[in-house]
């Protein structure tokens, strides 16, 4: 019933389910052995550019990316 | 004294040569008119350039062409597995687009590269339409957009309804988490109670269905469970562990968003590559049957001037003779 108590606690933590399921994925990711687990983990990149809009005017994008420029 | 008599009787010819020489010069280009008196060949050049350049467009185009095939055959597969991720989400709580609820989000999923046919106009104006369908005395709608074109469309005439724009989403290859982590984003910094995903199916090569699939807030399945319908049958299945209905329904609410982000941004890219390859396919046979009117009328010009050289030569050797 480990996960019944966990559910508040990340909630809590102010995660969404989609966060919360994402570092399970990453666990299990880590527990693959070699070359599977750096190919699971190279396959799995994030890229990509976000701007808030306010008041119809787009504030500066902030880039989220993994990989280093 | 022969020679004399000679280029009088050019002289005279010229008027009758030189007409059907300005002609065909005009259909060229219109600065070809100044050709000076006695000179009897019309330049080509203009013709040889815009053929060349022609077909370096055309090569161009069949490179993109080969380019968007390959991509589109390794993301037509991935395309068509992900369909499996939103199915049960489906199954389980059906597709209401029809529901009327106060604050509507629309994400518009749409392409970062242009030169792909009609395929972010469509979903531009699906979700512009949504906008208006949606619109109403208390209810308000918001647009997230997802790529830079569908945003370059939108900036135009719906600003104060844009909250978010995402781009270069496939600088790497689409992924799961990628995708998750912009669901997640959205979630975070628009409130909803319904977000429509507007994108193009990909059907077939040539074919993209524009569609949208309806995400409801936890509180609006809700209400919509209680009411009955399709979502009413939620009751009867069997929740394990010791969460609330309502617990539940969020984390299924976030988890269904993010699969059906997925399935969406890898449709829509598949109907990018496919729209792609059948633009650049089209531009290239366009291409071809410029450059055979541009051969014809450069073989006729060239004929011609030959044809006329050789009366003058002819009708002079006869002037000499006389």
């Amino acid at each position: 019933m480990a996960s019944t108590a966990a559910v508040p606690f990340w909630r809590s933590a102010g995660m969404t389910y989609i966060t919360y399921s994402n570092i399970c994925a990453n666990l299990v990711r880590n527990c693959l052995k070699e070359p599977y687990k750096s190919e699971a983990i190279n396959r799995e990149k994030v890229h990509f550019s976000v701007s808030k809009w306010t008041d119809g005017k787009p504030e500066k994008p902030t880039i989220r990316s993994d990989t280093p420029e | 004294m022969a020679m004399a008599v000679a280029r009088r009787e050019s002289r005279r010819l010229m008027p009758l040569v030189n007409p059907s020489v300005s002609i065909r010069s005009n259909l060229i280009s219109p600065n070809q008119e100044q050709v000076g008196l006695g000179v009897r060949s019309i330049s080509t050049q203009i013709v040889r350039n815009r053929m060349k350049s022609v077909k370096n467009i055309q090569k161009i185009t069949k490179a993109m062409k080969m380019v968007a095939a390959s991509k589109l055959r390794a993301i037509q597969v991935r395309a068509e597995n992900s369909r499996g991720l939103w199915q049960p989400f489906t199954a389980l709580l059906g597709d209401t687009p029809s529901v009327a609820v106060k604050k509507n989000v629309i994400v518009t999923v749409s392409s970062d590269k242009g030169l792909c046919g009609g395929i972010n106009s469509t979903s531009v104006k699906i979700s512009r339409a949504l906008h208006k369908v949606n619109a109403g005395p208390d209810a308000e709608s918001k647009y997230v957009i997802l790529g830079e074109k569908g945003k370059a469309q939108l900036i135009r005439d719906s600003k104060k309804d844009i909250v978010l724009t995402l781009t270069e989403l496939q600088k790497n290859f689409l992924n799961y988490t990628q995708i998750s982590v912009i669901a997640d984003d959205i979630l975070k910094n628009v409130e909803f109670d319904a977000l429509r995903i507007v994108f193009n199916k990909f059907q077939s090569v040539v074919s993209f269905l524009p569609t949208t699939a309806t995400v409801l807030s936890p509180e609006i399945v809700e209400r919509e469970s209680e009411a009955g319908g399709k979502i009413g049958d939620l009751d009867s299945y069997e929740i394990e562990g010791g969460e609330t209905k309502s617990e539940v329904l969020q984390n299924l609410t976030e988890f269904q968003f993010s699969c059906v982000m997925f399935n969406a941004v890898l449709e829509n890219a598949c109907s990018e590559q496919g729209a792609r390859m059948s633009a650049m396919d089209s531009s290239s046979r366009n291409a071809g049957d410029m450059l055979d009117k541009l051969t014809l009328a450069y073989n006729r010009t060239r004929q011609a001037s030959i044809t006329t050289e050789l009366s003058e030569i002819i009708s002079g050797a006869a002037a000499l003779e006389g």
